[in-house]
């Protein structure tokens, strides 16, 4: 695929590289997270959220997410937390929307109280979504600049 | 091994304490599951247990906990749902780099919190609160009045992480600017005649319900009496003067305060408006500004006489999403001033808006205070308009899918109240039920029923009522202060239990059928069958 650059703002800054992960639909926290914030599982961070084709079943665990927005419970800022401290939460997560406060509350959370930062950029634009699928490569700059292909 | 064998697994000592409350035929069935039962665990393994690895309980699945969560009827994502959550729309839709960075201005007194000039974890706190506000093009923080109020109320194991950052606040010494009040309890082990089925699934799924609390103590909140979602009614007593900025948890009660009262607070998830508390400080931005306070849809409701207050905020709440609506057409059912007596039908609606939509604010023309002092112009310039009529509503409404399994016909439960009852609400239910099986000439009611309240409004309504209280207890109504929609959503609970309610929010959260009538909800209660 021919290379494209979206710009968006960072929220966690960071510089990555690898595949995307690609939820076409909105993130639930709260809902992909179920066996680890229930099971006990604190190996992998298989996503649970059946409604999710995109992500169901995959492990959510070290993927650059890129999805529109979270949606789900008001705590599902503490989902983010939790795989964070296990570990298991996504290297990135990209949103094309605006970031919403749930999801930004788990992430700075992770970041400033937890020192496990999670590189998010938001405001990357529907156009982002549409070009991506899983698998295309990506990378991230510290000033919210992401390149696909 | 799933939870039924569980059960089964466990001998007859671990059941007799909470086979005390309930009923007489589920205890023995249960007793005489539990004498059959090979194992011998005691006690303690029956309240410790924990899911087992890499497999969750079955009804977390379905655990719903809050709203403002963009998921539809059906229980997937609403297509193209966009909401920040916060109440107000977002303020950038694209960024650029080439402009400078959006940073608050601080005080020299905000700066120190920041540098740590007053400890590890106040900084933190000031930190994420700026960095939160600065997402969402705050300029600068505001001075918290009056009381805070919280929604991180649920002891599930979603609350780990949020309990380790704030024992951490609570062990450095911070506490809120002022007492604060709580969300009910999910739980209610004693008025909602639980099995010990749903006993052990409380336990099991609230784990941390204990620590959340023991932590609520140690940073100022009000005694659990107190614990409600209406934490603004009188007997509860934290409401807001007009114009406070304030920083609160609980959709319906942001929703309320901001409209009703003219107090100012923008949605927040669970945790923000704790680390607000702590500092006495929130980002101002959104509902908290008069720029945001704007109406971008004027709803016209043209209804031909006074509109199902529910289903009218779920309309609402659909079509506005998270934009401030200005709404025309009501006031006269409400003569034209909200007080203690009609409180609950303005409540009903808002909290309708707040959990079919995501809406923090709403005016009323000629009812609520801003729209008082300055009418129409709170509108902004482009604003949409939204007319609703009865043809309207009836479409609304009829959108609503029964989620009882097909051969399910017969209601098993009637819940009252949510967000929680108000006194008027408790003195017309409690009043119009003993009537009704009066008239019917029944001494139980048909269903399990219970009204939703804090205990402080139960108290008010027992010591004015004793003798219709009494009564009403020997029919086998109950009041519980526990949250509606925590207890009728347990996934456990709603396997085997097909309740209807008078609450939208509560329709939208659980598998309850919503019963705006009156009349249908009180021939469920007394004849235990759905109205024709």
């Amino acid at each position: 695929m021919a290379k494209q650059t979206f710009q968006g703002r960072p929220v966690v800054p960071g510089a990555i590289q690898g595949e995307a992960t690609v939820s076409k639909q909105p993130l639930n926290p709260t809902a992909s997270y179920v066996d680890n914030i229930w099971g006990g599982n604190t190996e992998a961070a298989p996503c649970t959220d059946a409604d999710n084709k995109d992500l169901y079943q995959k492990d959510l665990a070290g993927i650059i997410l890129c999805t529109p927005q979270t949606i789900g419970s008001s705590m599902g800022g503490g989902a983010f937390m939790l795989v964070a401290e296990l570990d298991l939460a996504p290297k990135a997560i990209l949103f094309s929307s605006h970031i919403d406060a749930v999801g930004a509350a788990g992430i700075l959370m992770a970041d400033i109280w937890q020192e496990k930062p999670i590189v998010c950029v938001d405001l990357l634009g529907d156009e982002f979504l549409e070009a991506l699928k899983t698998g295309d490569p990506i990378s991230v700059k510290e000033d919210g600049t992401v390149e696909i292909g | 091994m799933k939870r039924r064998d569980f059960i089964k697994a466990v001998p007859a000592a671990a059941l007799a304490p909470a086979a005390l409350t309930a009923n007489s035929k589920e205890a023995i069935s249960q007793q005489a599951q539990a004498d059959t039962a090979p194992a011998q665990r005691g006690p303690h393994h029956l309240l410790t247990k924990r899911p087992a690895p890499n497999g969750a309980p079955e009804f977390v699945q379905h655990w719903r906990e809050t709203d403002m969560d963009g998921i539809g009827p059906d229980g997937k994502p609403v297509p193209g749902y966009k909401s920040t959550r916060t109440g107000a729309a977002p303020t950038k839709t694209s960024y650029d780099p080439s402009e400078p960075a959006h940073e608050m201005e601080l005080t020299q007194e905000e700066q120190d919190i920041l540098d740590g000039k007053q400890g590890e974890a106040k900084a933190k706190v000031l930190q994420t609160i700026k960095r939160h506000g600065e997402l969402f093009g705050a300029t600068k923080l505001v001075d918290l009045g009056a009381n805070p109020h919280t929604s991180m109320f649920i002891g599930s194991a979603f609350m780990g992480p949020f309990l380790k950052i704030f024992s951490q606040c609570a062990d450095e010494g911070l506490k809120s600017y002022a007492p604060y009040t709580i969300n009910p309890r999910p739980v209610d082990l004693y008025n909602v005649q639980t099995t010990q089925d749903m006993e052990l699934m409380m336990f099991e799924g609230l784990p941390l319900q204990a620590e959340v609390d023991h932590l609520h103590v140690r940073l100022g909140g009000a005694s659990r009496n107190k614990h409600s979602c209406m934490c603004y009614l009188p007997e509860v007593g934290n409401r807001p003067e007009k114009g406070s900025n304030v920083c609160w948890g609980e959709s319906s009660a942001i929703n309320a305060i901001n409209s009703m009262f003219g107090v100012r607070t923008n949605r927040n998830a669970a945790g923000m408006e704790m680390l607000c508390a702590l500092v006495g400080k929130a980002p101002y931005f959104g509902l908290m500004t008069d720029e945001g306070r704007k109406a971008k849809w004027l709803v016209e409701v043209k209804t031909s006489g006074e509109p199902d207050w529910g289903t009218l905020g779920g309309a609402i709440g659909e079509k506005c999403v998270e934009d401030v609506p200005y709404i025309t057409g009501i006031a006269q059912y409400l003569d034209g001033e909200i007080t203690e007596e009609n409180l609950h039908k303005v409540k009903a609606m808002g909290a309708a808006t707040a959990s079919s939509g995501a809406i923090g604010l709403y005016h009323v023309e000629d009812l609520t205070p801003e729209a008082k002092e300055l009418g129409r112009d709170l509108l902004v310039d482009d604003y949409q308009t939204y007319t609703i009529d009865d043809a309207e509503l009836k479409r609304v409404f009829d959108s609503y899918p029964n989620v009882w399994p097909e051969d399910v016909e017969k209601p098993t439960a009637a819940h009252i109240g949510c967000p929680h009852n108000t006194y008027k609400e408790l003195d017309i239910w409690g009043n119009a039920i003993h009537k009704a099986m009066k008239d019917a000439g029944k001494d139980k009611v048909a269903v399990q029923t219970v009204m939703y309240c804090s205990t402080v409004v139960r108290d008010h309504f027992f010591l004015d009522n004793p003798k219709l209280v009494r009564d009403l207890y020997a029919m086998d109504v109950r009041f519980s202060n526990t949250c509606t929609v925590c207890f009728a959503g347990m996934k456990g609970y709603s396997d085997g239990n097909f309740a209807v309610t008078n609450s939208n929010k509560t329709r939208k959260y659980s598998n309850s059928r919503y019963l705006p009538e009156m009349e249908d909800m009180l021939h469920v209660i007394v004849t235990g069958e759905m109205p024709a």
